[in-house]
C-alpha cells in the first residue's frame, strides 16, 4: 500500500479490517462486519460515508485538524486562528454541544444553572472563524496526513490530538469489558461524558437514606480537587434537605492529594456527621449487582455510588500505535516542550491526554493551548517560540446557599536536575467564603468567554 | 508598610451622545473624579487578584503574568478600565474587573494604590544579553532613540500620562506584548504602534533586553527573591 492516492473504497474497507493501511487503526465499526468478499464487492451504504471526503470547503491555507472539543481543543482552535489567520482550522468533536465539567459540582447543588455550563460549538467556531465538525474520529494516517472520521476523510497539515481521557476500570479490578460498561452505566464517575453528570444529579436528588459511596482514584487523575469537592457539595445538599445519608469517601491515595488541611477541616468541621473519609483504600473489585466495593482488607456495601476509576489517555492514541509502552496512563512519546509526537512535527498532543505531568483540568488545558498554538503557528511561519509554563487555577465549592469556594493556583517549571517538570509557585486560598464563590463564577465565565465568544 | 495616603486623580472620558436629530455626534465630555485611596481596603480587594497574580504581584518569569508590583497607579487603573470595557482584550480577566465583582472606582483606586506600593521582584526575568555585548549596546541605542521619549531614559514610565514603567518588568512579558502589538493581537496607542511597526522583532528584543537590565532603585525592591507578602500569610 505505497500509493495512497490509489486507495480505492473497496481496498480501504478490506484494509480496515486488517490494519493494512500504515497508521490507520482498525475501524471499530468495520471490525464487526464480515470482511467484504472480492466477488460481492459492494460497499455497505452505512460505511460509504467513511470513505468520502468530509463536507468542508477547500482549505485556503494550511489545515489544522483538532481532535476533541474540550477545553484544550476549543482554546487551541481560537488561538491558532489568532496566531496565524491563514490556518484553516477544523475542530472535531463527537458531542453536539459542550457541557463544562468545571463548575459542574456547583451545578449538582443548583448553584449555577445548566445554561451557565452549556455552550454551542457553532458559537465558538463563528466567533473565532474556524469550522466545527460533529464527528467521531476513527483514526489517522500520519504518512498520508489524513484523519478518518464517520463524517468522512480530512486532509491535514497539522493534527492536534486533544481527545482527553478514558476510564481504566481494569485498575480497580473490573476487567471484563461488558462488566465495565455495566459499572459505567450504573455508577458513572462524572468525569467523562455529560450523561454521567445528568445521572449523578438525579441520583443525588433522589437519594433518601443510606450510604452513598464515592472514591478518589490514584494516579494523575482529572481534576485533583473535584472528588473531595463533590463529597462536600453532596454533604451540603444532604444537610440542607435533612437527608439521613452517609458519604463514604474511599481515597485510593494515602492522603488527601490537594489542599489537605482545608478539606480535612471541611470534613471535620462542616460535614463530620456525613462524610466518612477513608484514605489508603485501594479498590480491588466492584460488585455491581451486589452493590459493594472491595478493597485490600475490607468490603463496603452501598446504596448508591459514584465510582471514579483511575484514568488513562484516550484509546485513540493506543489504536494509532503511538503509545509509550512504559507509560502507566498510556500516553505517547512527545517533546515535553513543543508537544509534538517525537519524530513528527505535524502531530501534537495536548490537554488531558498529554504526556507531561501537569495537573489535568480545564485551566491547564486553556493556558497550555495558548502556548502550543504559538508553537504550531511558529512551525508554519518559521518563528521561534520560547517555552512557557501552563497554569492550573482550580476552585473548589465547599458549601452552598450561598456558594462558598476556595482556590488553588499552580505554576510549573522545568527542573534541570531531575530532567522533569516540577511545581514552581503554588498559592492556596483555603478559607472558603462567598468572595471565593463569586471568584469561581468569574473564573468560569471568563474562560467560557475566551473559548466561545470573544 | 503604610505610607502617606496619596491623592491622585484620574480621568474618565465620558462620551455624551446627545439624542438630538440634528447632531451626528457630540464632543467628548471630560469628567475629573478624585478619590482618596484606602490602602487597607485595597489589600482586601487585592485578595481576589492574588488568587492568580499571587500575593507579591510579581507575575511569573516566563511572562504569562506581568509584574504588577511597583507599577504606576494610573497605568494599573487604565489597564483595569480597558480590560473592564473590552478595549484591551483579556476575556478571562474581564469578569473579575466588572463593577459587579470588584466594585466601583473607589475599590479600583484602593487596589492600585495597594499594588503600586508592593516591593518588586529583585530577580525579575532579564533578556539574554548582558552589558558589554554588542546586542546590549544596540538595544541601548534603540531604546533611547525609540522608547525613552515616553517610557523614560531609565524605563521609569510616566504616571501622569499613564505610560507604563518598564524598569523591573519581565523581559519575557514586555517582549511578548511588543510582539502581540506588532502582530495586531494587542491594541496600543498610535505612538506605540508606530514604534513596534518601525522596529524589527530582533530590534525589539535588543531594546527590551536593554530595558530589562536597567537597575531598579533598591528602595523599590523586596529584600530577596524569597520574600513573601506578609499581608497574605
Amino acid at each position: 500500500m505505497t500509493d495512497k492516492s490509489k486507495l480505492s473504497r473497496r481496498r480501504f474497507l478490506q484494509a480496515a479490517g486488517s490494519t493494512l493501511v500504515a497508521g490507520v487503526p482498525a475501524l471499530a465499526v468495520a471490525q464487526h462486519e464480515p470482511a467484504p468478499d472480492e466477488s460481492t464487492a459492494q460497499t455497505p451504504p452505512s460505511l460509504a460515508r467513511l470513505l468520502r471526503k468530509a463536507d468542508l470547503p477547500a482549505p485556503k491555507g494550511p489545515r489544522v485538524v483538532i481532535v476533541g472539543g474540550g477545553w484544550s481543543g476549543l482554546s487551541m482552535a481560537k488561538y491558532l486562528k489568532l496566531q496565524n489567520p491563514a490556518f484553516d482550522v477544523v475542530l472535531i468533536d463527537r458531542q453536539p454541544a459542550f457541557l463544562s465539567f468545571p463548575l459542574s459540582n456547583a451545578w449538582l447543588a443548583d448553584q449555577v444553572d445548566l445554561e451557565f455550563l452549556s455552550h454551542s460549538f457553532f458559537e465558538a467556531a463563528r466567533h473565532h472563524d474556524y469550522r466545527f465538525l460533529q464527528a467521531t474520529v476513527l483514526g489517522f494516517d500520519r504518512e498520508a496526513r489524513k484523519v478518518y472520521s464517520d463524517a468522512g476523510i480530512l486532509d491535514y497539515d497539522y493534527l492536534v490530538l486533544a481527545p482527553g481521557i478514558e476510564y481504566d476500570y481494569a485498575r480497580i479490578g473490573v476487567e471484563d469489558p461488558v462488566e465495565q460498561q455495566t459499572l459505567y452505566h450504573r455508577y458513572p464517575g462524572g468525569f467523562y461524558s455529560s450523561s454521567e453528570l445528568l445521572t449523578i444529579k438525579r441520583k443525588i436528588h433522589e437519594f433518601k437514606r443510606g450510604t452513598f459511596l464515592l472514591n478518589v482514584p490514584n494516579g494523575d487523575y482529572r481534576c485533583s480537587a473535584a472528588p473531595y469537592e463533590r463529597a462536600c457539595v453532596m454533604a451540603a445538599m444532604f444537610k440542607k434537605h435533612n437527608v439521613r445519608a452517609k458519604i463514604l469517601l474511599l481515597d485510593m491515595n494515602s492522603d488527601i492529594t490537594i489542599m489537605k488541611d482545608a478539606f480535612s477541616r471541611a470534613f471535620h468541621d462542616l460535614y463530620a456527621d456525613i462524610i466518612d473519609y477513608l484514605p489508603s483504600s485501594m479498590i480491588s473489585n466492584v460488585d455491581v449487582a451486589g452493590r459493594s466495593v472491595e478493597t485490600e482488607f475490607d468490603e463496603y456495601s452501598f446504596d448508591d455510588a459514584i465510582i471514579y476509576p483511575p484514568i488513562r489517555a484516550s484509546r485513540l492514541l493506543e489504536e494509532a500505535g503511538i503509545v509509550n509502552p512504559s507509560s502507566p496512563q498510556k500516553t505517547a512519546d512527545t517533546d515535553p516542550f513543543r508537544y509534538n509526537l517525537v519524530g513528527d512535527e505535524h502531530v501534537y498532543i495536548t490537554g488531558d491526554s498529554r504526556s507531561q505531568p501537569f495537573s489535568k483540568g480545564g485551566h491547564t488545558a486553556n493556558s497550555e493551548a495558548q502556548y502550543v498554538a504559538e508553537v504550531i503557528a511558529g512551525h508554519a511561519l518559521g518563528r521561534e517560540v520560547v517555552w512557557r509554563s501552563p497554569q492550573t487555577m482550580c476552585f473548589s465549592t465547599m458549601d452552598i446557599d450561598p456558594l462558598r469556594a476556595m482556590s488553588h493556583i499552580t505554576y510549573y517549571r522545568y527542573d534541570e536536575a531531575s530532567k522533569d517538570f516540577a511545581f514552581d509557585r503554588i498559592h492556596s486560598v483555603d478559607n472558603w467564603d462567598v468572595t471565593g464563590g463569586q471568584a469561581s463564577l468569574a473564573w468560569a465565565e471568563g474562560l467560557f468567554q475566551d473559548m466561545f465568544y470573544e | 508598610m503604610f505610607r502617606h495616603p496619596r491623592r491622585f486623580r484620574f480621568l474618565a472620558g465620558l462620551f455624551a451622545l446627545v439624542l438630538c436629530p440634528r447632531l451626528y455626534a457630540a464632543d467628548p465630555v471630560r469628567m475629573v473624579l478624585e478619590f482618596q485611596p484606602d490602602r487597607d481596603n485595597g489589600r482586601q480587594v487585592y485578595a481576589t487578584c492574588a488568587r492568580c497574580h499571587l500575593p507579591e504581584a510579581w507575575g511569573n518569569h516566563d511572562g504569562t503574568y506581568p509584574q504588577l508590583a511597583g507599577q504606576h497607579v494610573n497605568v494599573l487603573l487604565k489597564q483595569l478600565l480597558d480590560i473592564r470595557t473590552g478595549k484591551r482584550r483579556n476575556p478571562s480577566m474581564r469578569p473579575f474587573v466588572q463593577e459587579r465583582t470588584v466594585g466601583g472606582y473607589q475599590n479600583l483606586v484602593d487596589v492600585v494604590s495597594y499594588i503600586t506600593d508592593l516591593p518588586m521582584d529583585p530577580a525579575h526575568n532579564r533578556g539574554p544579553w548582558p552589558e558589554a555585548t554588542p546586542e546590549y549596546a544596540k538595544g541601548k541605542t534603540l531604546y533611547l532613540d525609540n522608547c525613552s521619549g515616553c517610557h523614560g531614559a531609565s524605563g521609569e514610565g510616566n504616571n501622569e500620562k499613564s505610560y507604563p514603567r518598564l524598569q523591573g518588568q519581565h523581559y519575557s512579558y514586555t517582549y511578548r506584548q511588543a510582539i502581540a502589538a506588532k502582530r495586531g493581537l494587542r491594541k496600543v496607542n498610535l505612538g506605540m504602534l508606530a514604534v513596534v511597526n518601525r522596529l524589527s522583532e530582533e530590534e525589539l528584543k535588543f531594546a527590551l533586553n536593554y530595558v530589562s537590565r536597567i537597575p531598579v532603585p533598591k528602595k523599590d525592591l523586596a529584600p530577596n527573591p524569597g520574600w513573601r507578602n506578609p499581608d497574605f500569610k
